[in-house]
């Protein structure tokens, strides 16, 4: 039975998204405590496959019976199943916070609406297990097509940052389409453990340099490393308040954990191009992500764009402790990546839920948060203690241990790197707390809104997440490097 | 310099692969109109499933269905049908990306009442 768990958790969401148009038709109101079903159904599966996986090993399951290397592969080892266990959590508190009264009514569109969610979530899943590099792309171009269409689903300018989305999606696609092409027309294979076999008799082929250029740059662009970022401001500050959480959390980093899976599980730990180490390219880009973005976030003015440039520069320190070439800044990028996830889940749950009760935008308008329930400005702290770094959050023992990993590797730039994007993120967070807590020139009366149970679900649930992966990083980070480190680090 | 134009020109089904691919791109970037730059991606996303199936092709070689159950099977008279079937998949993935592309376009054309980048832009001001 434990067999089977991994295409389980792929087909719960899948089937309900077939089955919702039909549902849809009669039972409109359906849709929200069905999607909430299916979606703690998944978490329940995905938490005994992740026991499943500990008990008895890394689960290969072979499609309509079809062996590794000609069939379609799914591998649920260790890291995978722990990115499941997350995916699936933070799926559920963002489709408990989508369903808040908070938002306009979507009428008929509602179905249309749940079912893209669902099948968003399933793709995710299919990218996080794929066992070969073509089953990835498929399922990177199902996500990206739920996150197109649920970007434009807000109208108005989110159209254009929607279509702008699309066409840089889908070059970046398309590269790593062609990537994946000379790949294969070199080795013959495109399962992943069998092209690891491969690759390294072909060290000197063009053809597969070329080729891992092409898919570092389209994957790049799906998760929107820094100097290919161009869609994701505006893709996340028009998209709908209600889904950029569920984007900003989930779409860059499963995009990020697929180059992960590329470059240590096929590639290789130290695999070289043209003299120059993938892993000294990777850190470059990272560091300098790390920096510009958070760089780009201190000099915004709206609230949401601001968090998406700060996601931008964790995306680049994630990258930085992967590139540090040992297993504990290896397992510190995996911890920040899980870290991350739940922050920009949090963070977007505040900006969404502050644009919608007191009509606050801009950094300007936040004056009229001062008398509104604290522990809305609570839990903007305890987000901002984890973006910044301040224990006992989450953030701190990420960066924590990247740095850790850094000393042993002694890459001190590295270690600059994350220490200047620090600082920067202390910088543009004492912009939002100068304005909530210290500003005391404007004298409008604050607004008084009841805050739906669903929105204080959802941001509470993510602030004692961070909390509590802040308290449990010892044993998380430990549990990372016994089952989820990649072979030959 | 002569052998690599002469090994170049030997293949000429992935010098048109490469004309293709730059072509999309090109149209993608330097045309305002929003269907224009549609059709860049298309014809983009179409040179690399041309890529992958030049990429099978053999000479003298036939479809991938066996000619004979009984005789024992002869790889070299068949063309590798892997890349066939990424193609078919890959078809199916871009024009599901041009339904949502196009429809994203039609509801643009609705709000803005323009196609034109430039006057979109203006607009959104």
């Amino acid at each position: 039975m434990t067999r089977h768990l991994p295409a389980i958790i792929f087909l719960l969401p899948l089937s309900l998204a077939i089955c919702l148009p039909l549902i849809g038709i009669k039972h409109r109101e359906w849709c929200r405590p069905m999607a909430f079903a299916v979606i703690a159904g998944m978490v329940l599966v995905s938490i005994a496959n992740l026991v499943g996986v500990l008990q008895t090993g890394t689960i290969h399951y072979a499609f309509g019976g079809w062996a590794a290397p000609i069939g379609i592969e799914w591998v649920a080892d260790g890291l995978a199943s722990v990115m499941i266990v997350a995916l699936s959590l933070l799926a559920l508190i963002c489709v408990i916070f989508i369903s808040s009264v908070l938002f306009p009514n979507l009428g008929s569109r509602i179905v249309p609406f749940y079912t893209l969610v669902l099948l968003l979530v399933g793709s995710l899943v299919g990218m996080i297990f794929a066992g070969d590099l073509f089953n990835l792309f498929v399922f990177l171009e199902v996500s990206a097509l739920c996150a197109y269409a649920l970007v434009g689903l807000a109208g108005g300018k989110a159209l254009v940052a929607g279509f702008r989305y699309l066409i840089l999606g889908t070059f970046g696609a398309s590269l790593y389409l062609l990537g994946v092409g000379y790949l294969y027309a070199e080795t013959g294979t495109l399962n992943m453990a069998d092209l690891a076999e491969r690759i390294p008799l072909l060290v000197t082929s063009k053809a597969i340099a070329v080729g891992v250029l092409f898919m570092f740059i389209g994957l790049g662009i799906k998760m929107a490393l820094v100097p290919l970022h161009g869609w994701l401001p505006d893709a996340y500050t028009y998209a709908p308040d209600r889904v950029t959480p569920l984007l900003a959390s989930l779409v860059t980093k499963v995009a990020l954990y697929g180059w992960i899976r590329i470059m240590f599980w096929v590639l290789g730990a130290q695999a070289v191009i043209y003299q120059i180490p993938i892993l000294f390219l990777v850190g470059v880009l990272g560091a300098m992500a790390a920096l510009i973005g958070a760089f780009l976030a201190l000099s915004q003015k709206e609230i949401k764009r601001m968090f998406a440039y700060g996601g931008l520069s964790h995306i680049g320190l994630i990258l930085v402790g992967m590139s540090l070439g040992n297993q504990t800044g290896f397992a510190g990028g995996v911890f920040y990546l899980l870290n991350d996830a739940v922050m920009q889940a949090g963070l977007f749950f505040w900006a969404g839920a502050i644009i919608h009760l007191y009509g606050v935008r801009t950094i300007e308008d936040l004056v009229r948060l001062r008398g509104g329930p604290g522990w809305m400005s609570a839990a903007l702290v305890v987000m901002a203690m984890s973006m910044i770094g301040i224990p006992p959050t989450g953030g701190f023992f990420g960066k924590w241990y990247i740095i850790l990993g850094a000393v042993e590797a002694q890459n001190y730039l590295a270690i600059a790197a994350v220490l200047i994007a620090t600082l920067l993120t202390l910088a543009y967070f004492l912009k939002l707390f100068e304005r909530v807590f210290r500003d005391r020139s404007a004298q409008q009366p604050p607004l008084m809104r009841e805050v739906p149970l669903a929105v204080r679900i959802s941001l509470g649930a993510t602030s004692v997440a961070i909390i509590v992966l802040g308290l449990m990083s010892d044993h998380i980070v430990n549990f990372l490097l016994k089952t989820a480190v990649p072979p030959g680090l | 310099m002569f052998e690599l134009i002469q090994g170049w020109l030997q293949r000429p089904n992935y010098i048109a692969f490469v004309l293709l691919f730059l072509w999309g791109i090109y149209i993608m970037v330097t045309r305002y109109n929003l269907v224009k730059k549609l059709i860049g991606m298309y014809l983009m996303q179409t040179s690399v499933i041309f890529f992958l199936v030049t990429t099978s092709a053999k000479r003298g070689a036939t479809v991938p269905i066996l000619l004979s159950t009984t005789e024992a099977i002869q790889p070299e008279v068949y063309t590798n049908p892997l890349p066939h079937v990424l193609t078919l998949t890959a078809i199916v993935v871009g024009v599901a990306t041009l339904g949502v592309s196009l429809a994203l376009a039609d509801a643009i054309y609705k709000k803005y009442g323009s196609l034109d980048e430039e006057d979109i832009l203006k607009r959104l001001e």
